[in-house]
């Protein structure tokens, strides 16, 4: 008898995961159509590159374990070419053809006109990859970020450096445009808050090639603390100088992440990068669910390449919108802002909700983690609760490493 | 003090680069008059062959220079024969669009073909530096000012000493008159966009160690390539040298000493006044 | 030897489009059928109102550039003054934004007579240059005087009182605005073609020391042309404004913005009553379909479009198909 019901649980159980990962059937039947934009040609194509193969990944996985309630999730992406007009355009188009929510831009100078154009159709916009903190502050009803605001990057530094103790001046350089200002001032702002001096604080145009006249001055004036925002692809070149001009500090922080968290920070960089520490939205070793194997996955995708942390926000927020269409009792505008307003989910990128903080409206409160360059790769070494290594402080000087 | 010889000395080396753009420029406009929006994408260029070949052939950056040189040149030669010449006699307006539109296509052709991930390559002495007294060189920077004299110091012989350049800056002068003389006008013309994407090419490849490529960046140097020039005087070749120096050093003394985010206003301001008052540039000797 | 160019090719000897009441007939049919535009494609009133607007604002680029010779490649700096003007009365003293627009068309006028007085000795490519400095030192000034414009993180409007009971965000009423802007526009380059005072202009822009001769005063004719330019760019920039919702510095005063609209002059025919309107119509409706059927490579399309028009129509389309037409 005992064998039997055995037998017969067993079956079960194996048909059951027969049936995919979770153990529902895949999606079938009339497709539920989400739209989607973003950058992909024009200046901003490197990381619509990133928001496709998170999109892409996503729909699969939802798709296989059943969809939504049983229907296949569909993403329309549309490319804005850069261009907050066309985006504009193709807005239009998906609200008219029926959509019930958009995900995208990019670009903070896409994402801001679009949010005031969806907010006033009443259609929610989630997004996943713009910087800007004005985007959800105050950012608008209809709006909802799941990637980190400004703020996010900053503060975990602040903690790491209490608890490595020791510090107490910090040198403050960023680009010139509204992240690095963004970041000027929380920095500024924490560093009062924590009692820290601030030595330095500049900001430098783009197309700076050369930064050795104010990295020397950085190091006459000398600082526990350096703290950096940079144009997308200099962060290399700051340090590459940095180290010719033999600029030494504990510390060398990238605390805008972009420029500092991109693969190519640690390829073209070399022995120049070793030891930074930067704030990033995600980092590949971070202990999030499935957070390894995604990252696999993507790369896999992007045929080598390795994914920035673009690729796992997007992947989160298609995850995030197809838990609330999921939820939602009618698959109106109306009805999944609202589901969406309710999202508690935990994804491999981390936790997602959406809250009011600080002036900041429908703004997902996720930290960012912080990653330190240990022997050319990125480890995760804050909070300490997805952390796999420990910081190595203080930096060692120039001249006494290899 | 020594703080300040410093930010002099890496001005002018960066600034040695900067001539070399607009050299370029200066000449194409000189032989031309076309005001070349492409010049920045023809420095892309250059950097993203020299990328070409460090990649595939493993060859050191500043060895390959000569062969993305002629690479260069070649692109300009082919450019000026099917797309600039038929427009020769065409109003002014027509150069401008077309070296717009060759821009657009260069860039989005070199999206295609390499990507849109930032490209930065990682060579030996990437990070070292030489030392004289307290001043403190980079390496990579000393060979490309090097690299830049030796460049233009060539140049200067060939305008001064050969047939060649001798039809160019007659060209230069008066292209009626030059024709009147038998100079092949038509041939200078192409020879002058050779050298002028060459020239912009070798700039991409002097500057692609230190800094990184990617196919957007081109707005930026024609920026810079206009402000030399503009300095120096259009059409002057030596002008652009100062120019360029110019450039280098007050980019560096500024970065360094001025805080205010609004430098690069000053700059423009400055780049107007001098267009404003002295229309044949700071070196220039006026020209009708 | 230096050969006599082909006759029609300079602007001159180019023959005005009909300088009499057809063109006006064709004006008024043509804003006619455009006022028909929201009921035939209500799916695309985003394009249409950018397509009318970009008209406008190249009409209003035209009266100088293709009128007077100067090349502008700053004109940005207007559209993004009506813009700024028009937002900043609005969040900073509640006031509605036509107020904000007049303004604004003051400020840009006012930013013209200096400019203009100052640079217009400049010749060809100097002024050309010259132009895009200002644009680009006006877009450091907006990006860091962030107590004034709000900074390199932009300005959003979150809400606009009514006009006449018309929503001004409604897509319908942004496509009318920008359709009366462009009729003013129109309006302007037809009275151009037939006044004295283009003739003027058309003298100063062939040969400006036998304009002089003849007793024009170039200086001053060119000036009022960058006035009426600069207004209507200006007026053009508030609307744009309000279309987006939200802009900054690196939109608004950008390089391609001023560069695109001296495209769309040039490509259908600078110096002529449609020859913007046209090339607005392209590139901006060329774009839109390009992005559809060459995904991915859009951009590279518009890039050789605009080689090809330069090669063979170096005076825009509607030159050109003039010239077809007759021959």
């Amino acid at each position: 008898m005992m064998q039997t019901l055995l037998a017969l649980a067993l079956a079960l159980l194996l048909l059951g995961t027969a049936g995919g990962i979770s153990g529902a059937a895949p999606a079938s039947g009339e497709p539920i159509r989400l739209g989607a934009i973003s950058s992909l040609t024009g200046s901003f194509a490197t990381f619509g590159s990133m928001e496709r193969a998170g999109y892409a990944l996503a729909v699969d996985d939802i798709n296989t374990a059943g969809g939504i309630n049983g229907r296949p999730l569909l993403i329309d992406l549309q490319d804005d070419t850069s261009n907050a007009n066309t985006a504009l355009t193709v807005a239009e188009q998906f609200i008219r053809s029926g959509v019930p929510l958009v995900l995208g831009a990019y670009s903070s100078s896409i994402t801001k006109p679009l949010a005031v154009y969806m907010a006033r159709q009443r259609v929610p916009l989630l997004n996943s990859n713009s910087a800007d903190d004005s985007i959800t502050k105050p950012g608008s009803d209809y709006v909802f970020r799941v990637g980190q605001n400004t703020d996010a990057y900053v503060k975990p530094l602040f903690a790491l450096f209490k608890q490595l103790g020791g510090i107490k001046t910090i040198a403050i350089l960023v680009s010139n445009n509204a992240l690095g200002h963004s970041v000027e001032n929380s920095l500024v702002t924490q560093a009062k808050d924590g009692d820290y001096q601030v030595v330095f604080d500049q900001a430098y145009d783009e197309g700076l090639t050369d930064f050795r006249p104010v990295l020397n001055r950085i190091r006459d004036i000398g600082a526990d603390v350096l703290a950096m925002s940079s144009y997308e692809a200099d962060a290399v070149a700051l340090m590459r100088q940095i180290k010719e001009v033999n600029l030494n500090a504990k510390v060398f922080a990238g605390a805008g992440a972009t420029g500092f968290a991109i693969p190519s920070f640690l390829k073209g960089g070399g022995e120049a990068v070793e030891y930074v520490i930067t704030s990033a939205a995600w980092s590949p070793d971070v202990h999030y669910p499935r957070a390894h194997e995604l990252f696999a996955r993507l790369k896999a995708f992007m045929g080598g390449v390795e994914p920035s942390y673009h690729a796992i926000r997007s992947y989160a927020g298609a995850t995030v919108a197809a838990d609330a269409l999921r939820r939602a009792t009618t698959l109106t505008p109306e009805g999944i802002r609202e589901t969406l307003l309710a999202t508690r989910l935990t994804t491999p990128f981390g936790t997602v909700e959406f809250k009011d903080f600080n002036g900041f409206h429908n703004q997902n409160p996720l930290p960012s983690i912080l990653m330190q360059v240990q022997r050319n790769k990125y480890v995760t070494v804050w909070p300490p609760d997805v952390a796999v290594g420990k910081v190595i402080y203080p930096t060692p000087v120039w001249t006494a490493r290899k | 003090m020594v703080q300040f010889v410093q930010i002099v000395v890496n001005g002018v080396f960066t600034g040695g680069v900067y001539a070399i753009i607009g050299i370029g420029l200066s000449l194409i406009f000189g032989v031309m008059r076309i005001v070349n929006f492409a010049h920045g994408v023809f420095l892309v260029v250059g950097m993203f062959t020299t990328l070409f070949f460090f990649e595939r052939l493993h060859v050191d950056p500043f060895l390959v220079i000569p062969l993305v040189m002629v690479v260069g040149g070649l692109l300009g030669v082919v450019l000026e024969r099917f797309l600039l010449e038929p427009i020769a006699r065409a109003p002014e307006h027509a150069s401008i669009l077309m070296t717009v539109g060759i821009g657009l296509v260069l860039s989005n052709v070199l999206l295609f073909a390499f990507g849109d991930a930032p490209q930065i390559i990682n060579t030996r002495y990437s990070t070292s530096t030489w030392h004289l007294g307290p001043i403190t060189f980079s390496t990579a920077l000393t060979i490309a000012f090097v690299l830049t004299v030796v460049v233009i110091g060539g140049l200067a012989l060939i305008l001064e000493r050969t047939d060649l350049g001798r039809s160019v800056r007659a060209a230069a002068q008066n292209a009626d008159a030059a024709e009147l003389q038998g100079i092949n006008t038509r041939r200078v013309r192409s020879l002058v966009f050779g050298i002028g994407f060459a020239l912009a090419a070798l700039a991409g490849a002097l500057l692609l160690p230190q800094l990184f490529a990617h196919p957007s960046i081109g707005p930026t140097y024609t920026l810079k390539a206009f402000v030399v020039t503009v300095l120096g005087g259009m059409g002057n070749v030596a002008g652009a040298i100062g120019g360029g120096l110019l450039l280098g050093v007050t980019e560096s003394l500024g970065a360094a000493y001025v805080s205010s985010s609004y430098r690069d206003a000053f700059g423009l301001a400055a780049f107007l006044l001098v267009l404003l008052l002295r229309p044949a540039g700071l070196f220039g000797r006026s020209r009708t | 030897m230096r050969q006599t160019p082909p006759s029609g090719s300079h602007p001159a000897t180019r023959p005005r489009i009909g300088a009499g009441t057809s063109s006006l007939t064709g004006a008024l049919v043509l804003l006619a059928l455009l006022a028909f535009y929201p009921a035939a494609f209500p799916s695309f009133m985003t394009l249409g109102v950018t397509i009318v607007l970009f008209a406008a604002m190249a009409t209003a680029w035209d009266v100088l550039g293709g009128w007077t010779g100067q090349l502008s490649l700053g004109h940005a700096v207007f559209v993004g003054i009506g813009a700024y003007a028009m937002a900043l009365l609005v969040l900073r003293n509640g006031a509605a934004p036509w107020w904000g627009a007049m303004v604004g068309v003051g400020a840009s006028v006012a930013v013209a007579a200096m400019w203009g007085g100052v640079t217009f000795r400049l010749r060809g490519p100097y002024f050309a240059l010259a132009s895009i400095a200002v644009a680009e030192m006006t877009r450091i000034v907006a990006n860091n005087w962030a107590r004034l414009t709000g900074g390199a993180e932009g300005i959003s409007l979150p809400g606009l009182p009514r006009f006449l009971g018309l929503d001004l965000f409604s897509r319908q009423v942004e496509f009318y605005m920008a359709l009366v802007l462009l009729s003013l526009a129109l309006v302007v380059a037809w009275w151009l073609q037939r006044s004295r005072f283009g003739y003027h202009l058309q003298a100063i822009r062939e040969d400006e020391d036998a304009a002089m001769a003849l007793g024009i005063n170039p200086t001053r004719d060119k000036v009022w042309a960058f006035l009426a330019s600069a207004a209507l760019t200006s007026l053009g920039g508030s609307l744009y404004g309000i279309f987006l919702g939200f802009f900054e510095p690196r939109g608004m005063f950008s390089l391609d913005l001023s560069v695109q609209l001296a495209l769309m002059a040039y490509i259908g025919g600078a110096g002529t009553l449609f020859g913007p309107l046209i090339g607005a119509g392209l590139l901006v409706g060329g774009s839109e379909v390009l992005r559809i059927y060459f995904p991915g490579k859009s951009l590279f399309v518009y890039g050789v479009l605009i080689i090809l028009v330069v090669l063979f129509a170096p005076d825009g389309l509607s030159t050109a198909v003039r010239r077809a037409r007759r021959a």
